[in-house]
C-alpha cells in the first residue's frame, strides 16, 4: 500500500518524529496531556503551551476491520489488509493498521505495542502489533 | 419547534440519472411545491448541506426567484439531515423566512461515489496522496487503507460485537435482520430502488464480505437523484390544504471525536451519550416508548442497533434480541426504516428517510403504521421527532 500525506503535512513535527523511527504525541506542557490528531491548543486545560512528547507505544485495540473489497483500483493487491483503532496508554485513539503479511489474531480489548515501519526517507507510519509478535515484519 | 413540513418532493430513485445536479434540484423543488400546494413565489429560504454541489444562488437565479431573504448551510452532509430541519425551523420562528425549502440534490451513483477512494485521494505516480487533515480519508488514517465511511462502520460494527462478546452467527443475524426486514419493506414501495430483489438471511449470511464484519447487504446504495423539503409555521400550515405533519422536535449533538467521522470519540460501540436523546426528547415532552416508527440513518445497518440503544428505545446490550426476533418490522414493536431505508430504497443523504417519516403521519406509506410520532436521527449527530397535524 502506497498512500502518502501530501508533502507540506510531512513536514509537521508528528511525520518527522515518525520518519526518524519514534511515535511522538502532541502534548501540554502545562497539564502534561496529550491529544490527536495534533492541534494548537490543549482540548484538556486550553493552554496554547503545547509540545511533542514521545509515546510509550502501548496501547490497546478498540476495533478493527479486514477490508476485503477495494475502494481504489491501486488497492486491488493489497486486500485484504487490517486497519485498527488503538487506545494509547496517554488516552488518545489513533488509526492504525497491522503490517502486511503479519498473521495476527486480533480481539478487540487485547494489548499492542507500537512499531514503526518506515515506507520512504521521509515518512513512516505507527503500526500497532500484538505483544508478543515478534518483530520481524518489514515494509508493509 | 412551532413549524410544519407541508411539502415533499422528489425525483426517482436511480443509479444514473442522466442530468445535471442542478436540473435534479429542480425538479425535486417543484414536486414538493405542488405537493404543499404553493407556488415558486412563496419560496423565501433555503438551506441546504455544504456538502452540496448546488448553491442557493443556483437555485435562485435558475427560478428566477423574486427575492430569498434567509438562506443557510449546515456542515457536512447527512449528518446534519434533521440538523437542517432545525436550521429551518429556527429561521421561520425567528421571522427570518415564512417558507422555506431543504432541497439535496445528487449525483452520487453516477458522479462521485462516496463509497470510493477517488473522491480523497489524487494520483502521483504510484502513490496515492491524502490532502485533507479531517476524515474520511485524511492524512492519518489514509496511509492504512482507511478511506470511506463504509469502513468507518466497520470499525463501530466490530467494536460494538467485541464490547459485547456476540458470536459470529449472532451478530450476523442482529445485522441481518436489519437487511431483510427493510428489504421487504423496500419490496413493498414503488419508488425502492430494490421494489424488485427480494433478500432472504441466507442469501445475507452468503454475501460478499466488503470490511468485516460488514457484508454488502450492510451498505446503502450510491443513488443519483434529488429531495426536497418545505417548511412553513404551524399556523400557516393550519390555513393550508396541505397535509402537514408537525416538527416537535429537530437537534444537533456534536461533542469531541463525534464528527466529522467518530473516529476518535471515546467510546464506539455508542455514538452518542444519553444527554442527545434527552434534548431531543426532552424539546418535545415526549419519552422514547411514545414514539410508534423510527426512521434511523442507516448508511449501513450497524446504525440501526447502535440508535436503538443510544435512544432508549431499548437497553444496552439488547439489539441483538430486539432486532433477531423482529421487533423492527411491521407487526414488531417499533418499525424501523418502513421504506425500506437508505439500504433498499435509495439514499437521498437522509431526506428521504424524513419523507417517509412524513408518510406514515400522513397515512400515506406502502408499509403504513398507525402512527402519532416519528423519530429519526443520524446517530445522534442531528435527530428530529415529527408529529401527525
Amino acid at each position: 500500500m502506497n498512500i502518502k500525506p501530501a508533502k507540506q503535512y510531512l513536514e509537521q513535527p508528528y511525520w518527522q518524529h515518525l520518519a526518524k523511527g519514534k511515535l511522538f504525541l502532541n502534548s501540554c506542557n502545562d497539564c502534561g496531556s496529550s491529544h490527536h490528531p495534533p492541534s494548537p491548543i490543549c482540548p484538556k486545560c486550553r493552554s496554547f503551551n503545547t509540545g511533542w512528547k514521545e509515546a510509550s507505544g502501548k496501547a490497546t485495540l478498540n476495533s478493527f476491520t479486514v477490508v476485503r473489497h477495494p475502494v481504489h483500483p491501486h488497492l486491488e493487491q493489497d486486500v485484504p489488509y487490517i486497519v485498527t483503532l488503538v487506545d494509547l496508554e496517554e488516552g488518545v485513539r489513533l488509526v492504525s493498521g497491522i503490517p502486511a503479511g503479519m498473521n495476527v489474531d486480533l480481539k478487540v480489548g487485547m494489548p499492542l505495542k507500537c512499531q514503526v515501519i518506515k515506507k520512504d526517507d521521509d515518512f513512516a507510519l505507527p503500526y500497532f502489533v500484538p505483544v508478543d509478535a515478534n518483530d520481524t515484519a518489514s515494509e508493509g | 419547534m412551532k413549524t410544519s413540513i407541508v411539502g415533499i418532493g422528489q425525483t426517482e430513485f436511480s443509479t444514473n440519472s442522466g442530468r445535471s445536479e442542478l436540473k435534479l434540484a429542480l425538479e425535486a423543488i417543484l414536486s414538493a411545491l405542488d405537493d404543499a400546494g404553493l407556488e415558486v413565489n412563496d419560496i423565501d429560504g433555503l438551506v441546504r448541506y455544504t456538502w452540496d454541489n448546488t448553491s442557493e444562488a443556483a437555485i435562485v437565479n435558475a427560478l428566477g426567484l423574486p427575492s430569498l431573504k434567509y438562506y443557510g448551510e449546515t456542515e457536512f452532509g447527512g449528518v446534519n439531515c434533521c440538523g437542517a430541519i432545525a436550521q429551518a425551523s429556527a429561521a421561520i420562528q425567528a421571522g427570518l423566512a415564512s417558507c422555506v425549502v431543504f432541497y439535496r440534490a445528487l449525483n452520487a451513483r453516477s458522479g462521485v461515489r462516496f463509497g470510493r477512494g477517488e473522491r480523497v485521494l489524487t494520483e502521483d505516480g504510484d502513490a496515492l496522496i491524502s490532502h485533507q487533515p479531517e476524515p474520511p480519508g485524511d492524512i492519518y488514517s489514509a496511509p492504512f487503507g482507511l478511506l470511506v465511511p463504509g469502513q468507518h462502520h466497520a470499525l463501530y460494527a466490530q467494536s460494538y460485537k467485541g464490547h459485547y462478546g456476540l458470536s459470529d452467527e449472532r451478530f450476523t443475524e442482529m445485522l441481518g435482520s436489519v437487511a431483510v426486514t427493510q428489504r421487504k419493506y423496500a419490496n413493498n414501495n414503488p419508488r425502492a430502488l430494490m421494489k424488485d430483489r427480494t433478500l432472504t438471511l441466507d442469501d445475507y449470511k452468503q454475501a460478499r464480505v466488503i470490511s468485516e464484519p460488514l457484508r454488502i447487504f450492510d451498505y446503502c446504495l450510491e443513488t443519483d437523484g434529488a429531495m426536497a423539503i418545505v417548511l412553513v409555521s404551524q399556523e400557516r400550515a393550519r390555513s393550508m390544504s396541505a397535509k402537514a405533519v408537525d416538527v416537535l422536535s429537530a437537534s444537533q449533538y456534536i461533542f469531541p471525536g463525534s464528527v466529522p467521522m467518530y473516529l476518535y470519540a471515546k467510546d464506539t460501540y455508542s455514538l452518542a451519550p444519553p444527554e442527545a436523546g434527552e434534548v431531543l426528547f426532552g424539546r418535545a415532552g415526549l419519552k422514547p416508548s411514545d414514539i410508534d416508527v423510527a426512521m434511523v440513518y442507516d448508511a449501513t445497518s450497524m446504525m440501526v442497533p447502535l440508535a436503538l440503544e443510544d435512544f432508549g428505545f431499548i437497553g444496552r446490550g439488547e439489539a441483538a434480541d430486539f432486532l433477531i426476533s423482529g421487533q423492527n418490522g411491521l407487526d414488531g414493536s417499533l418499525p424501523v426504516n418502513t421504506h425500506g431505508g437508505l439500504l433498499s430504497e435509495g439514499y437521498f443523504h437522509g431526506l428521504n428517510s424524513i419523507a417517509e417519516g412524513v408518510r406514515q403521519l400522513r397515512g400515506e406509506s406502502s408499509n403504513q403504521v398507525d402512527a402519532d410520532t416519528v423519530f429519526m436521527t443520524l446517530r445522534g449527530a442531528s435527530s428530529m421527532i415529527m408529529g401527525r397535524a
